[in-house]
Protein backbone atom coordinates (compact mmCIF):
# COMPACT_ATOMS: atom_id res chain seq x y z
CA UNK A 1 0.00 0.00 0.00
CA UNK A 2 2.32 2.57 1.23
CA UNK A 3 4.98 1.07 -1.74
CA UNK A 4 1.81 1.85 -4.52
CA UNK A 5 1.59 5.71 -3.09
CA UNK A 6 5.02 6.31 -3.01
CA UNK A 7 5.36 5.63 -6.77
CA UNK A 8 1.98 7.17 -7.42
CA UNK A 9 3.71 10.21 -5.80
CA UNK A 10 6.86 10.05 -7.70
CA UNK A 11 4.96 9.80 -11.03
CA UNK A 12 3.18 13.32 -9.73
CA UNK A 13 6.99 14.72 -9.05
CA UNK A 14 8.30 13.69 -12.33
CA UNK A 15 5.47 15.65 -13.98
CA UNK A 16 5.96 18.38 -11.93
CA UNK A 17 9.66 18.50 -12.80
CA UNK A 18 9.06 17.87 -16.50
CA UNK A 19 6.78 20.72 -16.65
CA UNK A 20 9.00 22.70 -14.26
CA UNK A 21 12.11 22.17 -16.23
CA UNK A 22 14.72 24.35 -14.22
CA UNK A 23 17.79 24.06 -15.74
CA UNK A 24 20.10 22.57 -12.76
CA UNK A 25 22.77 20.20 -14.64
CA UNK A 26 24.77 21.60 -17.77
CA UNK A 27 27.21 19.76 -19.49
CA UNK A 28 30.15 21.48 -21.17
CA UNK A 29 31.44 19.25 -23.87
CA UNK A 30 34.78 21.90 -23.70
CA UNK A 31 36.95 19.60 -26.08
CA UNK A 32 36.57 16.61 -27.61
CA UNK A 33 40.97 15.89 -27.78
CA UNK A 34 41.52 13.35 -25.65
CA UNK A 35 44.97 11.30 -24.16
CA UNK A 36 43.64 7.90 -24.13
CA UNK A 37 41.93 5.74 -27.06
CA UNK A 38 39.12 4.00 -25.08
CA UNK A 39 38.28 0.95 -25.83
CA UNK A 40 34.08 1.43 -25.24
CA UNK A 41 34.55 5.69 -26.08
CA UNK A 42 31.03 6.63 -26.74
CA UNK A 43 32.32 9.68 -28.46
CA UNK A 44 35.01 8.16 -30.42
CA UNK A 45 37.35 10.39 -29.02
CA UNK A 46 40.68 10.61 -30.37
CA UNK A 47 44.07 12.40 -29.89
CA UNK A 48 43.77 14.42 -33.20
CA UNK A 49 39.88 15.78 -32.86
CA UNK A 50 38.26 17.26 -35.85
CA UNK A 51 37.06 19.99 -33.59
CA UNK A 52 38.99 22.98 -32.08
CA UNK A 53 38.08 23.47 -28.44
CA UNK A 54 35.31 25.44 -27.98
CA UNK A 55 36.82 29.24 -26.61
CA UNK A 56 35.56 30.31 -23.53
CA UNK A 57 34.19 33.48 -24.74
CA UNK A 58 31.98 31.55 -26.92
CA UNK A 59 30.57 29.20 -23.82
CA UNK A 60 30.33 32.50 -21.34
CA UNK A 61 28.47 34.28 -23.83
CA UNK A 62 25.61 31.49 -23.75
CA UNK A 63 26.13 30.99 -20.04
CA UNK A 64 25.17 34.73 -20.02
CA UNK A 65 21.65 34.44 -21.51
CA UNK A 66 20.44 32.23 -18.29
CA UNK A 67 18.13 34.42 -16.72
CA UNK A 68 18.08 33.89 -12.79
CA UNK A 69 19.96 30.60 -12.79
CA UNK A 70 19.12 27.88 -10.09
CA UNK A 71 20.38 28.19 -7.03
CA UNK A 72 22.61 25.03 -7.45
CA UNK A 73 23.03 25.07 -11.37
CA UNK A 74 26.65 23.06 -11.92
CA UNK A 75 28.14 23.39 -14.85
CA UNK A 76 29.98 19.75 -16.11
CA UNK A 77 32.98 20.30 -17.91
CA UNK A 78 33.52 17.05 -20.37
CA UNK A 79 34.93 16.26 -23.10
CA UNK A 80 37.39 14.37 -24.59
CA UNK A 81 39.74 15.12 -21.56
CA UNK A 82 39.34 18.34 -19.70
CA UNK A 83 42.59 18.79 -18.45
CA UNK A 84 44.20 18.58 -21.93
CA UNK A 85 42.72 22.51 -22.07
CA UNK A 86 45.76 24.71 -20.97
CA UNK A 87 43.11 27.64 -19.47
CA UNK A 88 40.64 24.69 -17.19
CA UNK A 89 41.26 27.17 -14.20
CA UNK A 90 39.98 30.33 -15.77
CA UNK A 91 37.49 28.37 -17.24
CA UNK A 92 35.99 27.54 -13.48
CA UNK A 93 36.37 30.93 -12.42
CA UNK A 94 34.28 32.52 -14.74
CA UNK A 95 31.95 30.04 -13.83
CA UNK A 96 32.09 30.18 -10.29
CA UNK A 97 31.86 34.60 -10.71
CA UNK A 98 28.34 34.08 -12.34
CA UNK A 99 27.15 32.47 -8.76
CA UNK A 100 27.25 29.04 -10.64
CA UNK A 101 28.98 25.68 -9.35
CA UNK A 102 31.48 23.63 -11.81
CA UNK A 103 32.72 20.10 -11.69
CA UNK A 104 34.55 18.10 -14.24
CA UNK A 105 34.39 14.17 -15.30
CA UNK A 106 38.08 13.39 -16.30
CA UNK A 107 40.05 10.06 -17.10
CA UNK A 108 42.56 10.97 -14.01
CA UNK A 109 45.67 10.89 -16.15
CA UNK A 110 46.91 14.33 -15.89
CA UNK A 111 45.47 14.93 -12.28
CA UNK A 112 48.50 15.26 -10.07
CA UNK A 113 48.76 17.34 -6.73
CA UNK A 114 49.61 20.52 -8.52
CA UNK A 115 46.63 20.45 -10.60
CA UNK A 116 44.51 19.27 -7.97
CA UNK A 117 45.55 22.44 -6.17
CA UNK A 118 45.18 25.00 -8.95
CA UNK A 119 41.44 23.44 -9.81
CA UNK A 120 40.44 23.62 -6.32
CA UNK A 121 41.54 27.10 -6.47
CA UNK A 122 39.43 27.72 -9.06
CA UNK A 123 36.35 26.47 -7.47
CA UNK A 124 36.08 22.90 -8.57
CA UNK A 125 33.03 21.75 -6.58
CA UNK A 126 32.63 17.89 -7.44
CA UNK A 127 34.50 15.27 -9.72
CA UNK A 128 34.15 12.12 -11.31
CA UNK A 129 37.03 10.14 -12.00
CA UNK A 130 37.01 6.44 -14.05
CA UNK A 131 38.28 2.85 -12.67
CA UNK A 132 37.55 0.31 -15.19
CA UNK A 133 38.90 -2.62 -13.30
CA UNK A 134 41.97 -4.34 -11.64
CA UNK A 135 45.28 -2.95 -13.24
CA UNK A 136 44.84 -5.27 -16.36
CA UNK A 137 41.03 -5.13 -17.07
CA UNK A 138 41.40 -1.34 -16.39
CA UNK A 139 44.19 -1.16 -18.74
CA UNK A 140 42.63 -3.06 -20.99
CA UNK A 141 39.35 -0.51 -21.40
CA UNK A 142 41.33 1.82 -21.53
CA UNK A 143 44.02 1.25 -23.67
CA UNK A 144 47.18 2.03 -21.93
CA UNK A 145 49.33 0.11 -19.94
CA UNK A 146 50.22 3.19 -17.72
CA UNK A 147 46.61 3.97 -17.08
CA UNK A 148 45.92 2.21 -13.84
CA UNK A 149 49.00 3.52 -12.06
CA UNK A 150 48.06 7.41 -12.68
CA UNK A 151 44.21 7.17 -12.03
CA UNK A 152 44.24 5.43 -8.84
CA UNK A 153 46.88 8.20 -7.97
CA UNK A 154 44.44 10.52 -9.24
CA UNK A 155 41.51 8.63 -7.13
CA UNK A 156 43.78 8.81 -3.92
CA UNK A 157 44.25 12.45 -4.40
CA UNK A 158 40.43 13.88 -4.73
CA UNK A 159 39.22 11.53 -2.26
CA UNK A 160 41.46 13.12 0.53
CA UNK A 161 40.00 16.08 -0.26
CA UNK A 162 36.96 16.83 2.41
CA UNK A 163 35.87 19.71 0.09
CA UNK A 164 34.89 17.89 -3.21
CA UNK A 165 31.93 15.77 -4.09
CA UNK A 166 34.00 13.18 -5.71
CA UNK A 167 32.82 9.69 -7.07
CA UNK A 168 34.47 6.80 -9.24
CA UNK A 169 32.58 5.35 -11.99
CA UNK A 170 33.19 2.37 -13.55
CA UNK A 171 31.56 0.16 -16.63
CA UNK A 172 31.13 -2.59 -16.03
CA UNK A 173 32.02 -5.15 -18.85
CA UNK A 174 32.55 -9.16 -18.87
CA UNK A 175 36.09 -9.13 -18.58
CA UNK A 176 35.80 -6.91 -14.80
CA UNK A 177 32.71 -7.96 -14.15
CA UNK A 178 34.16 -10.61 -11.75
CA UNK A 179 36.33 -8.28 -9.95
CA UNK A 180 33.73 -5.92 -8.59
CA UNK A 181 34.66 -7.13 -5.07
CA UNK A 182 38.05 -6.67 -5.30
CA UNK A 183 37.76 -3.09 -7.21
CA UNK A 184 35.30 -2.46 -4.31
CA UNK A 185 38.29 -3.09 -1.55
CA UNK A 186 40.40 -1.22 -3.40
CA UNK A 187 38.45 1.85 -3.58
CA UNK A 188 37.68 1.53 0.17
CA UNK A 189 41.70 1.71 0.84
CA UNK A 190 41.73 4.65 -1.56
CA UNK A 191 39.69 6.62 0.72
CA UNK A 192 36.38 6.55 -1.49
CA UNK A 193 32.74 7.60 -0.35
CA UNK A 194 30.84 6.86 -3.35
CA UNK A 195 31.50 4.12 -6.27
CA UNK A 196 29.13 4.24 -9.24
CA UNK A 197 28.28 1.69 -11.54
CA UNK A 198 27.67 1.74 -15.19
CA UNK A 199 27.10 -0.74 -18.30
CA UNK A 200 27.99 0.28 -21.77
CA UNK A 201 25.89 0.95 -24.31
CA UNK A 202 26.51 -0.25 -28.06
CA UNK A 203 27.32 2.85 -29.60
CA UNK A 204 30.45 4.92 -30.68
CA UNK A 205 33.75 1.97 -30.85
CA UNK A 206 31.69 0.27 -27.72
CA UNK A 207 29.20 -1.16 -30.60
CA UNK A 208 32.07 -3.29 -32.42
CA UNK A 209 33.08 -5.19 -29.25
CA UNK A 210 30.81 -7.66 -27.93
CA UNK A 211 32.78 -8.38 -24.61
CA UNK A 212 31.68 -4.68 -23.50
CA UNK A 213 28.11 -5.89 -22.87
CA UNK A 214 26.67 -7.93 -19.99
CA UNK A 215 24.88 -10.96 -20.90
CA UNK A 216 21.32 -10.98 -19.18
CA UNK A 217 22.71 -13.26 -16.62
CA UNK A 218 25.36 -10.88 -15.91
CA UNK A 219 23.52 -7.39 -16.01
CA UNK A 220 20.64 -9.46 -13.28
CA UNK A 221 23.96 -10.79 -11.59
CA UNK A 222 25.27 -7.01 -11.22
CA UNK A 223 21.83 -5.87 -9.74
CA UNK A 224 22.37 -8.42 -7.31
CA UNK A 225 25.39 -7.08 -6.46
CA UNK A 226 24.81 -3.73 -6.14
CA UNK A 227 22.01 -4.77 -3.42
CA UNK A 228 23.88 -6.71 -1.71
CA UNK A 229 27.39 -3.94 -1.51
CA UNK A 230 25.22 -1.17 -0.45
CA UNK A 231 23.81 -3.16 2.75
CA UNK A 232 27.42 -3.85 3.66
CA UNK A 233 28.53 -0.25 3.90
CA UNK A 234 32.11 0.92 3.86
CA UNK A 235 31.70 2.77 0.34
CA UNK A 236 27.76 3.70 -0.73
CA UNK A 237 27.49 2.07 -4.13
CA UNK A 238 24.80 2.90 -6.48
CA UNK A 239 23.49 1.86 -9.84
CA UNK A 240 23.51 4.97 -12.51
CA UNK A 241 20.34 6.46 -13.71
CA UNK A 242 21.11 4.69 -16.94
CA UNK A 243 18.26 2.93 -17.36
CA UNK A 244 15.08 1.27 -15.97
CA UNK A 245 15.45 -1.73 -13.28
CA UNK A 246 12.31 -2.94 -12.76
CA UNK A 247 12.17 -4.91 -9.35
CA UNK A 248 15.37 -3.51 -8.32
CA UNK A 249 14.52 0.20 -8.29
CA UNK A 250 14.33 0.37 -4.40
CA UNK A 251 17.63 -1.73 -4.06
CA UNK A 252 19.97 -0.42 -6.35
CA UNK A 253 19.46 3.75 -6.30
CA UNK A 254 18.56 6.25 -3.81
CA UNK A 255 15.81 7.16 -5.81
CA UNK A 256 13.51 5.80 -8.30
CA UNK A 257 14.28 6.03 -11.94
CA UNK A 258 14.43 9.22 -14.03
CA UNK A 259 15.55 10.27 -17.15
CA UNK A 260 16.26 14.31 -16.68
CA UNK A 261 17.87 14.65 -19.94
CA UNK A 262 16.34 17.95 -21.35
CA UNK A 263 14.30 18.44 -18.46
CA UNK A 264 17.16 19.21 -15.93
CA UNK A 265 19.53 18.27 -18.07
CA UNK A 266 21.17 20.53 -20.52
CA UNK A 267 24.16 20.72 -22.61
CA UNK A 268 26.45 22.86 -25.13
CA UNK A 269 28.25 20.52 -27.14
CA UNK A 270 31.71 20.69 -29.22
CA UNK A 271 30.20 22.33 -32.31
CA UNK A 272 27.71 24.90 -30.28
CA UNK A 273 24.62 22.15 -30.58
CA UNK A 274 22.76 22.57 -27.29
CA UNK A 275 20.98 19.52 -25.96
CA UNK A 276 21.35 17.37 -22.84
CA UNK A 277 23.59 14.53 -22.10
CA UNK A 278 26.68 14.38 -24.42
CA UNK A 279 26.07 11.03 -25.56
CA UNK A 280 22.40 11.55 -26.44
CA UNK A 281 22.41 10.91 -30.24
CA UNK A 282 23.22 14.26 -32.02
CA UNK A 283 20.21 14.36 -34.22
CA UNK A 284 18.32 15.52 -30.86
CA UNK A 285 19.46 18.83 -30.86
CA UNK A 286 17.60 21.62 -30.20
CA UNK A 287 19.89 24.66 -31.36
CA UNK A 288 22.95 25.79 -31.67
CA UNK A 289 24.52 28.64 -29.54
CA UNK A 290 26.62 30.16 -32.42
CA UNK A 291 23.51 31.03 -33.94
CA UNK A 292 20.26 30.64 -31.23
CA UNK A 293 19.75 32.37 -27.61
CA UNK A 294 20.90 29.27 -25.79
CA UNK A 295 18.36 29.89 -22.72
CA UNK A 296 15.06 30.75 -25.33
CA UNK A 297 16.27 27.28 -26.58
CA UNK A 298 16.07 25.46 -23.16
CA UNK A 299 12.58 27.41 -22.48
CA UNK A 300 11.13 26.98 -25.44
CA UNK A 301 12.44 23.55 -27.38
CA UNK A 302 13.22 20.47 -26.00
CA UNK A 303 10.05 19.19 -26.53
CA UNK A 304 11.00 15.32 -27.46
CA UNK A 305 12.65 15.43 -23.89
CA UNK A 306 9.95 16.41 -22.49
CA UNK A 307 7.58 14.66 -23.71
CA UNK A 308 8.30 11.09 -24.22
CA UNK A 309 4.96 9.83 -25.52
CA UNK A 310 6.71 9.57 -29.04
CA UNK A 311 9.18 6.78 -27.24
CA UNK A 312 5.98 4.02 -27.14
CA UNK A 313 7.04 2.51 -30.13
CA UNK A 314 9.03 -0.71 -31.05
CA UNK A 315 9.54 -3.04 -27.90
CA UNK A 316 8.58 -0.04 -25.85
CA UNK A 317 4.76 0.30 -27.31
CA UNK A 318 2.91 -2.50 -25.45
CA UNK A 319 5.47 -2.60 -22.29
CA UNK A 320 3.46 -2.56 -19.06
CA UNK A 321 6.28 -0.47 -17.31
CA UNK A 322 6.41 2.58 -19.49
CA UNK A 323 4.56 4.60 -16.99
CA UNK A 324 7.53 3.94 -14.36
CA UNK A 325 10.36 3.57 -17.43
CA UNK A 326 9.24 6.35 -19.94
CA UNK A 327 10.96 4.86 -22.43
CA UNK A 328 14.74 4.12 -20.46
CA UNK A 329 17.61 6.65 -20.29
CA UNK A 330 17.15 8.91 -23.24
CA UNK A 331 20.74 7.89 -24.69
CA UNK A 332 19.48 4.85 -25.61
CA UNK A 333 17.51 5.85 -28.50
CA UNK A 334 19.70 6.35 -31.74
CA UNK A 335 19.92 5.92 -35.29
CA UNK A 336 16.42 5.57 -36.56
CA UNK A 337 15.00 5.69 -33.55
CA UNK A 338 12.51 3.29 -33.94
CA UNK A 339 13.65 0.64 -31.04
CA UNK A 340 15.06 1.42 -27.41
CA UNK A 341 18.49 0.06 -27.95
CA UNK A 342 19.29 -1.33 -24.79
CA UNK A 343 15.70 -2.40 -22.16
CA UNK A 344 17.30 -3.18 -18.86
CA UNK A 345 14.07 -4.45 -17.44
CA UNK A 346 14.08 -6.69 -20.63
CA UNK A 347 17.39 -7.95 -19.56
CA UNK A 348 16.21 -8.65 -16.05
CA UNK A 349 13.08 -10.50 -16.87
CA UNK A 350 14.64 -12.45 -19.97
CA UNK A 351 17.03 -14.25 -16.49
CA UNK A 352 14.90 -15.78 -14.10
CA UNK B 1 9.58 29.04 -9.03
CA UNK B 2 5.62 29.54 -10.20
CA UNK B 3 5.26 25.65 -9.43
CA UNK B 4 8.77 25.12 -7.23
CA UNK B 5 6.50 24.34 -4.01
CA UNK B 6 4.37 21.86 -5.74
CA UNK B 7 7.03 19.84 -7.02
CA UNK B 8 8.81 20.19 -3.30
CA UNK B 9 6.10 18.96 -1.39
CA UNK B 10 5.33 15.88 -3.75
CA UNK B 11 9.13 15.25 -3.78
CA UNK B 12 9.09 15.29 0.24
CA UNK B 13 6.24 13.43 0.80
CA UNK B 14 7.77 10.72 -1.76
CA UNK B 15 11.43 10.43 -1.28
CA UNK B 16 12.39 13.60 0.65
CA UNK B 17 14.97 15.93 -0.99
CA UNK B 18 17.26 13.54 -2.12
CA UNK B 19 14.89 13.36 -5.21
CA UNK B 20 16.54 17.04 -5.78
CA UNK B 21 19.93 15.97 -5.40
CA UNK B 22 20.98 14.10 -8.38
CA UNK B 23 23.75 13.16 -11.68
CA UNK B 24 23.02 12.67 -14.79
CA UNK B 25 24.76 9.39 -15.90
CA UNK B 26 27.39 10.70 -17.09
CA UNK B 27 28.25 13.15 -15.02
CA UNK B 28 29.43 13.99 -11.71
CA UNK B 29 27.62 14.15 -7.95
CA UNK B 30 26.20 17.94 -7.64
CA UNK B 31 28.08 20.44 -5.91
CA UNK B 32 26.46 21.32 -2.33
CA UNK B 33 29.18 22.90 -0.78
CA UNK B 34 29.98 26.67 -0.10
CA UNK B 35 32.86 27.97 -1.05
CA UNK B 36 35.28 31.60 0.52
CA UNK B 37 36.86 33.73 -2.11
CA UNK B 38 39.97 35.80 -1.06
CA UNK B 39 41.49 37.67 -3.15
CA UNK B 40 44.42 40.20 -3.09
CA UNK B 41 47.66 41.31 -4.31
CA UNK B 42 51.09 40.09 -2.54
CA UNK B 43 53.67 43.11 -2.55
CA UNK B 44 57.24 43.24 -1.78
CA UNK B 45 57.97 45.20 2.00
CA UNK B 46 61.41 46.21 0.40
CA UNK B 47 59.98 47.87 -2.98
CA UNK B 48 56.24 47.78 -2.61
CA UNK B 49 55.79 46.27 -6.11
CA UNK B 50 53.92 43.56 -6.58
CA UNK B 51 55.31 39.91 -6.48
CA UNK B 52 54.79 37.46 -8.96
CA UNK B 53 55.73 33.36 -9.01
CA UNK B 54 53.72 33.20 -4.73
CA UNK B 55 52.38 30.44 -4.41
CA UNK B 56 49.13 31.04 -2.77
CA UNK B 57 47.61 27.86 -0.67
CA UNK B 58 45.09 26.62 2.02
CA UNK B 59 47.26 24.18 3.05
CA UNK B 60 44.79 21.94 5.39
CA UNK B 61 42.39 21.91 2.08
CA UNK B 62 44.57 21.71 -0.57
CA UNK B 63 43.65 24.29 -2.48
CA UNK B 64 46.31 26.56 -4.21
CA UNK B 65 47.42 29.64 -6.82
CA UNK B 66 50.18 31.37 -8.03
CA UNK B 67 50.31 34.75 -8.06
CA UNK B 68 50.54 36.28 -11.72
CA UNK B 69 52.69 39.78 -12.89
CA UNK B 70 50.21 42.35 -11.03
CA UNK B 71 51.07 40.12 -7.99
CA UNK B 72 47.44 39.00 -7.81
CA UNK B 73 45.56 36.08 -6.88
CA UNK B 74 41.93 34.84 -6.55
CA UNK B 75 41.11 31.76 -4.84
CA UNK B 76 38.21 29.54 -3.50
CA UNK B 77 38.67 27.80 -0.71
CA UNK B 78 35.89 25.83 2.31
CA UNK B 79 33.78 28.36 3.96
CA UNK B 80 34.62 27.03 7.59
CA UNK B 81 36.46 29.37 10.43
CA UNK B 82 40.24 29.69 10.82
CA UNK B 83 41.45 29.10 7.06
CA UNK B 84 45.23 29.23 7.25
CA UNK B 85 46.70 30.78 4.34
CA UNK B 86 49.90 30.25 2.91
CA UNK B 87 52.66 32.32 0.68
CA UNK B 88 54.68 30.64 -0.38
CA UNK B 89 57.98 31.97 -2.78
CA UNK B 90 58.16 29.27 -5.90
CA UNK B 91 60.16 31.01 -8.30
CA UNK B 92 63.08 32.05 -5.62
CA UNK B 93 65.56 33.57 -7.89
CA UNK B 94 63.57 35.42 -11.03
CA UNK B 95 62.49 38.78 -9.22
CA UNK B 96 64.44 38.13 -5.44
CA UNK B 97 63.90 35.48 -2.88
CA UNK B 98 60.95 36.14 -0.37
CA UNK B 99 60.07 34.74 3.09
CA UNK B 100 57.66 32.33 3.43
CA UNK B 101 54.23 33.93 5.84
CA UNK B 102 51.10 32.48 7.02
CA UNK B 103 48.21 33.82 8.11
CA UNK B 104 44.87 33.15 9.32
CA UNK B 105 41.38 33.90 8.84
CA UNK B 106 39.67 33.27 11.59
CA UNK B 107 35.78 34.54 10.48
CA UNK B 108 34.35 32.92 6.98
CA UNK B 109 32.98 35.49 4.51
CA UNK B 110 31.90 35.03 1.21
CA UNK B 111 34.05 37.12 0.19
CA UNK B 112 37.73 37.76 1.66
CA UNK B 113 40.30 40.84 0.45
CA UNK B 114 43.66 39.79 1.78
CA UNK B 115 46.77 42.16 0.64
CA UNK B 116 50.15 40.50 2.00
CA UNK B 117 53.55 41.95 1.88
CA UNK B 118 56.25 39.82 2.00
CA UNK B 119 59.98 40.70 2.86
CA UNK B 120 63.12 39.97 1.27
CA UNK B 121 64.89 37.13 2.47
Amino acid sequence: MLTALRKQAFRLFREAETRHHELNYLFWECTTRCNLRCRHCGSDCSQDSAFPDMPLGDFLAALDTIENPAKNLTVVLTGGEPLLRKDLEKCGQEIKKRGMRWSMVTNGHLYDEEKHGSLLGAGLGALTISLDGLESSHNWLRNSSASFDRVTKAIALAAASPRLNFDVVTCVNQINFRELPQIRETLINLGVKAWRLFTIIPIGRAKDIPELRLTDEQFKGLMEYIAEARESGGIKVSFSCEGYVGPYESLVRDTPFLCRAGINIGSVLIDGAISACPNIDRSFAQGNIYRDNFFQVWQSQFKPFRDRSWMRRGQCAGCSEFKDCRGNGFHNWHGDKQNVLVCHYEKISNYV
Amino acid sequence: MKRGWIRKLIGGLSFGSALFIFQACYGTPQDLEFDMLIEGTVKSTATGLPVKGIKVSVPDYGSSQITGEDGKYSLYTMFIDSTRISFEDTDLNVDGAFLKKDTLIAVPQERVQLNVMLSPK
